[in-house]
């Protein structure tokens, strides 16, 4: 127990010498607070604590599409491109040198040489480098959990969801960076291999979800769609391509082994519960709400279909053991090699 | 505990097709300061390491601290400063010395006393709250020394130590070593300075190409090419010198050479050196130091392989 404090300790120092770690910590703070200054009242939706106010229907104090909006501009928007994006791209530029950096010459010696077995060593430094996002997310969200209990009055406790998911999503790409980190002894190459495998990881995720789209949501939203001239027709019911459907199959078999980085913050949306917007609001885009508008309920349906198209299996355990893999192989190389 | 700190019976390390031990077989006793010598390449590093778990033998029997070499819990018990030694330049002083001690499970309430102590001892109390970055390589040193010591091992390991030390430091770091066996602590010294391990080894052995060529007590090993040599006012006159040389005596103009373990053997060169009247002007007892040791032995070994 005493060991493992000690590395845990050290990797906490260590990030608090990354100067990295500031800056997204600073800009983390700077976006938690655009988000609570933004706030509603009898017309619409106000920006910076009341200094610009915009017109709309649905946004309006008290109502339960603006607390919706709220949880929506998190889940939606900040968490999926700031935390999910920027953060968790910030968070693997400052850590892809912690295990090169650990198992250099002169270094590793010192620490394989007391009474702490490798793979619990490995291990613990790898857990240490995951408190790079857990901290930063765990801050953030302690902001907009005050900022939305003080806006709508709802105090939830689900937003907090963001830092387990947030940090699981970092750790399937740390553990890329780590295990290239400790084959090649290369900071450059573990930063390259987790860098590829995000964008593979997204490529298919992307395909995945616009073969989806072509093959399940269009058709379950009325719409026909002519591939050859890129037509439109709303009919009251239209038969599904088979093609697609059978593309979109092929697809989620391929992404199946790989990490689901985007899977995984779009299911976040799953996990933060709202009273009013479970059940008024599904389906129902952050873009809808913005521009002041609903969706039909045919669409909303297909839309809350896609949505909750994937297991939280499919998310979160085939990631989970994408994950097991890699670290695995790392852990292998780290305990076997002569230092 | 009785026996000694160390027991290798038979440690080899092959990578691919080189052998970098080749069924090595060495004993150091508790409490001495043990020196292991060898050219570059020879195998000291890849030992050591061996022995502390760093480097995974491909055959290896033994004991270390009376448990079978390799035991995790016996590395409590033992300290260790590597070759070119790295730590993160994050830390202060102050906070790698409590790495060590966190990782060898100092507890929490003794490790500040601890470190207060070893900064103390390395000299090093005014710079341990400053970051590494702004240390010299000596500095690096000698907390290096402090982090190996915190746990108060039965042996601690050094390799090369004085690595790239001023001799300043150099004397500091040998005067820890012994400070180190004055407190009861086997030391094991890797070094290729031949001299400072001279000054501070009970016992050395000499490594080369894997295997270890010579080994044994400073005093023995110096000690088998002791001799005594006399220095005479003028040259030696040829039928004498001829005399003393068919008795395997060494004759140089004025300089006679007589390899004798103690005193009394060379007492019948002195009277034949009177009796011709030949002024004695110098009697000297010599050793041969551990460098020509270390050289002969290491040139031996290279032509007993065929090496140049």
């Amino acid at each position: 127990m005493r060991a493992a404090m000690t590395i845990l300790w050290d990797s906490f120092r260590l990030l608090q010498a990354k100067k990295l770690f500031w800056i997204a910590l600073g800009i983390s703070m700077l976006v938690a607070l655009f988000y609570a200054s933004i706030g509603f009242n009898e017309q619409g939706m106000t920006l910076f604590f009341g200094w610009k106010e915009f017109e709309n229907p649905l946004l309006r104090q008290g109502q339960p599409e603006a607390a919706a909006f709220y949880v929506l501009l998190f889940t939606d928007v900040i968490l999926k491109f700031w935390l999910a994006w920027i953060a968790v791209a910030l968070a693997l530029l400052s850590t892809a040198s912690i295990f090169p950096d650990f198992i250099a010459e002169g270094s590793i010696g010192i620490s394989l040489s007391k009474p702490v077995g490798r793979l619990r060593l490995f291990l613990l430094k790898y857990f240490g480098g995951l408190l790079f996002v857990a901290l930063q997310v765990t801050v953030f969200t302690v902001i907009v959990f005050l900022a939305l209990g003080w806006r709508t009055g709802e105090w939830n406790l689900t937003v907090f969801w963001a830092v387990p998911v947030v940090t699981f999503v970092f750790s399937l790409l740390y553990a890329v960076a780590v295990w290239i980190g400790v084959w090649t002894k290369s900071t450059l190459f573990a930063l390259l291999g987790a860098f590829l495998m995000w964008g593979v990881a997204l490529l298919g995720q992307w395909t995945e979800s616009f073969l989806y789209q072509a093959a399940h949501l269009v058709p379950e939203s009325g719409i026909e769609f002519d591939y050859r001239t890129g037509e439109q027709v709303e009919k009251d019911s239209v038969e599904k391509n088979s093609a697609a459907v059978s593309f979109h199959k092929t697809a989620k078999a391929v992404v199946t082994p790989l990490p689901k980085t985007r899977d995984c913050t779009t299911y976040l949306k799953r996990l933060i519960k709202m009273k009013e917007r479970d059940s008024l609001l599904a389906g129902v885009t952050f873009d809808m709400l913005l521009s002041g508008s609903l969706p039909d309920p045919r669409m909303a349906g297909a839309m809350k279909r896609n949505d909750e198209r994937h297991s939280f299996w499919y998310v979160f355990g085939t990631s989970a053991i994408f994950e097991a893999v890699v670290l695995s192989l790392a852990a292998w190389v780290f305990c076997r090699r002569d230092y | 505990m009785d026996g000694p700190a160390v027991e290798i019976e038979y440690l080899k390390k092959r990578y691919g097709s080189f052998e970098a031990l080749a069924g090595v077989s060495l004993s150091v006793p508790r409490g001495s300061v043990f020196g292991l010598l060898g050219p570059n390449g020879a195998g000291k590093s890849t030992m050591i390491k061996s022995l502390l778990t760093i480097i995974r033998p491909t055959e290896c029997r033994g004991r270390m601290l009376g448990r079978p070499i390799g035991d995790r819990a016996t590395l409590g018990k033992v300290g260790y400063l590597p070759e070119h030694a790295r730590f993160a330049e994050y830390l202060t002083g102050r906070e790698v010395i409590a790495y060590s001690a966190g990782m060898t499970g100092v507890p929490v309430r003794e490790t500040r006393g601890r470190v207060d102590r070893l900064l103390e001892t390395v000299g090093m109390k005014a710079w341990g709250e400053k970051k590494l970055g702004t240390y010299s390589k000596g500095m690096r040193q000698r907390i290096g020394l402090a982090q190996a010591l915190v746990n108060e091992p039965e042996i601690v390991f050094l390799d090369e130590p004085t690595d790239g030390v001023d001799p300043e430091g150099r004397i500091d770091i040998r005067k820890m070593i012994e400070g180190m066996k004055a407190e009861g602590r086997t030391v094991f010294v890797n070094s290729h300075l031949l001299g400072e391990v001279e000054q501070v080894a009970d016992q050395v052995a000499i490594l080369s190409h894997g295997k270890v060529i010579r080994s044994g007590s400073v005093a023995e090993l110096t000690g088998t090419g002791k001799h005594f040599e006399i220095r005479t006012l003028g040259p030696v006159p040829p039928a004498l010198r001829e005399r003393l040389e068919s008795a395997g005596i060494q004759v140089a103009g004025d300089r006679i050479g007589v390899p004798a373990k103690d005193a009394g053997e060379v007492q019948s060169v002195i009277d034949a050196l009177r009796a011709a009247g030949i002024v004695i002007r110098e009697l000297k007892e010599s050793r041969q130091s551990l460098e020509e040791l270390f050289l002969s032995a290491v040139q031996g070994a290279r032509q007993e392989g065929g090496q140049p």
